[in-house]
């Protein structure tokens, strides 16, 4: 399957506004809200112009409450936008038409669609019967799904049973059984551990890959979006103030690199040639620093000198990265 | 319609999971039932009639009413809305292909033909006994009206609920909404104050509410009383079930395109 240059997602000056009470502090607010109530006006998503084709992986992201959950919510119709153009696979999604809502599907890391008392395989079956997916269809995704997944030992188990992991991959299962053109994932790894989370990302990989299923995935891990997205839209305050190739992005707004170091004997503060490396934290047996990328390197060569016990490198975080974005203006690359 | 079905089966296999529930439901189903018999037996003990009732006759209208109460469990669906738009998690429905109050329809359908089952067991099992001559309706025709109005009643109640569920898009809580049909729901039926007590034209309102034609006259009407009532309940009821459903579609259209989704 192999889905190519047309826009499946299209919108334009997208708009999401929510109107919330706001009550005065303490009992005498609390009275008076009884007589009167104000009410303000947040806008979660401001204007956003979003074009994807098919067969894109595209990742969105942003700190919390930035827009990127409101976003998902437009496009898979679950809330109505307050204004502007929608478009997802030729339906306008909050009309939420059986025909629609069988060519997509979403996966939110914390709201589930199995039966927690049933077995994944009645959840299934269930699906089967839902998304009307024949019988010869049904059983050749669900073989090559639980083969792709090595979960066949855990299908007649009881969810409640299962890992946060193993329900996952039982999530992504259910939601793909019917080959869906567009999989919408909303922070599929949180609070997996590593292993699971590697395992997810290649299982999503290899969906896009070789399935051309368009995916849009949301989430807070640097790791997520740069394995898997060729692009990312970074939101802000409910702006686009990115768009372009995730390899851009973080070329151009991930700049320091965190390098935490550990000794068996206690060290005191290691004057350091690396120049613009920044010590964060300095304790007698682990310091911490933050160093510009291209002189990481450098710093690392230098503190081997001191016979470490164990060195970590992280990347910095994407809410670092989208506060750098902000700062500097941002940029739309996409073409 | 099969996937409907499905629904149903689904939410089927979700009550044999737990062993005791299904237990202790046919245990209290009996012991209500034994309850009954102590009682009116004392209560029929210098008498042959109570009302136009005999004690046999009493014991039939308890033992079907009982049965039907218990299986109208529709009030789960309002809360099961009211929470999940509280609890952000309704979105499970909007997303799948499925009409979402078809959903709850079959999900309610699955749930009642589960417990209509033990039930069941469990009335014949407290019949054969206490070896209860069975008041049951002569004609065919009354039964058949009991049963299409056992049916639309329970379609009727599941509407309500649904509704009642939907309005949580609308107002947040539906707490006080729940309370007032909980106590007309226990008005009309009888179960706050015997309906005979009610002068006749209070009588006359209630009858032309959906309550009534939900357990209370189909019973009557399956142990063979009020049998002149069965058409123009079916009628009442029906117009009842077409009334709520237009109410539930200009709700969803109102409410729903409205809701600013921080609950979902």
């Amino acid at each position: 399957m192999n889905r190519t240059n047309k826009n499946i997602i299209s919108t334009s000056g997208l708009i999401k506004t929510y109107r919330r009470y706001k009550k005065p502090e303490g009992m005498r607010g609390s009275i008076a809200s009884l007589f009167h109530r104000e009410y303000e006006e947040k806008t979660a998503v401001n204007r956003i112009d979003l074009a994807v084709q098919a067969g894109e992986f595209v990742g969105l992201i942003g700190p919390n409450g930035a827009g990127k959950t409101t976003l998902i919510k437009m496009l898979t119709g679950i809330i109505a936008p307050t204004a502007g153009a929608i478009d997802v696979l030729g339906y306008y999604p909050n009309d939420l038409k059986n025909a629609f809502k069988k060519q997509y599907a979403v996966v939110m890391g914390q709201k589930s669609q199995l039966f927690f008392e049933l077995t994944v395989n009645d959840t299934l079956r269930l699906f089967k019967e839902i998304y009307e997916i024949s019988e010869d269809v049904f059983q050749e995704n669900k073989n090559y799904f639980v083969h792709l997944f090595g979960v066949a030992d855990l299908m007649d188990v009881q969810v409640r049973t299962l890992s946060l992991g193993e329900r996952m991959k039982m999530e992504l299962i259910v939601a793909l059984l019917h080959n869906p053109a567009i999989l919408f994932l909303d922070e599929p790894t949180i609070g997996l551990d590593a292993i699971a989370s590697r395992q997810i990302r290649s299982f999503l990989r290899e969906i896009n890959e070789k399935k051309g299923t368009t995916i849009i995935l949301t989430s807070h891990y640097v790791e997520d979006i740069k394995t898997l997205c060729r692009r990312t839209v970074v939101v802000n305050h409910g702006v686009k103030i990115y768009d372009g190739a995730t390899d851009e992005l973080f070329e151009r707004y991930q700049k320091n690199k965190r390098i935490i170091v550990a000794f068996d004997n206690p060290l005191g503060t290691v004057a350091l040639k690396t120049g613009s490396a920044k010590l964060v934290v300095d304790e007698p047996y682990k310091k911490e620093y933050e160093v510009p990328r291209q002189n990481a390197s450098g710093l690392l060569a230098e503190l081997m000198g001191h016979e470490p016990k164990d060195i970590t490198i992280e990347e910095e975080e994407i809410g670092i990265v989208v506060e750098r974005i902000y700062q500097e203006g941002g940029g739309d690359c996409h073409a | 319609m099969r996937k409907y079905w499905e629904i149903s089966k689904t939410y089927m296999k979700a009550q044999l999971v737990w062993r005791a529930d299904v237990i202790f439901n046919m245990f209290f189903t009996i012991s209500k039932i034994l309850f009954a018999y102590l009682l009116w037996g004392i209560i029929f003990r210098d008498k042959e009639l109570v009302g136009t009732f005999t004690f046999h006759g009493m014991l039939s209208y308890y033992i079907v009413s009982s049965f039907l109460s218990q299986l109208e469990m529709s009030e789960g669906i309002s809360s099961e809305i009211h929470d999940r738009l509280r609890n952000g998690t309704f979105s499970k429905y909007l997303v799948i292909p499925a009409g979402i109050e078809r959903y709850f329809m079959a999900m309610e359908l699955g749930v009642v033909l589960f417990y209509l089952i033990f039930d069941f067991m469990a009335a014949a099992v407290w019949v054969f006994v206490f070896r209860i001559r069975f008041v049951f309706a002569g004609e065919w025709q009354v039964i058949a009206c009991a049963l299409v109005m056992t049916v639309l009643g329970m379609v009727f109640m599941v509407q309500l609920n649904y509704f009642l569920g939907i309005l949580t898009l609308r107002f947040e809580g539906i707490g006080t909404f729940l309370m007032i049909k909980n106590n007309l729901v226990s008005l009309v039926t009888g179960s706050i104050v015997p309906l005979a007590l009610f002068p006749e034209f209070v009588v006359s309102i209630l009858r032309l509410l959906p309550f009534y034609y939900v357990t209370y006259l189909p019973a009557m009407l399956l142990t063979g009383k009020c049998g002149e009532e069965a058409v123009r309940g079916i009628v009442i009821i029906g117009g009842w079930c077409v009334l709520m459903q237009l109410v539930i579609r200009a709700a969803w259209k109102k409410y729903f395109t409205a809701y600013d989704g921080a609950g979902i």
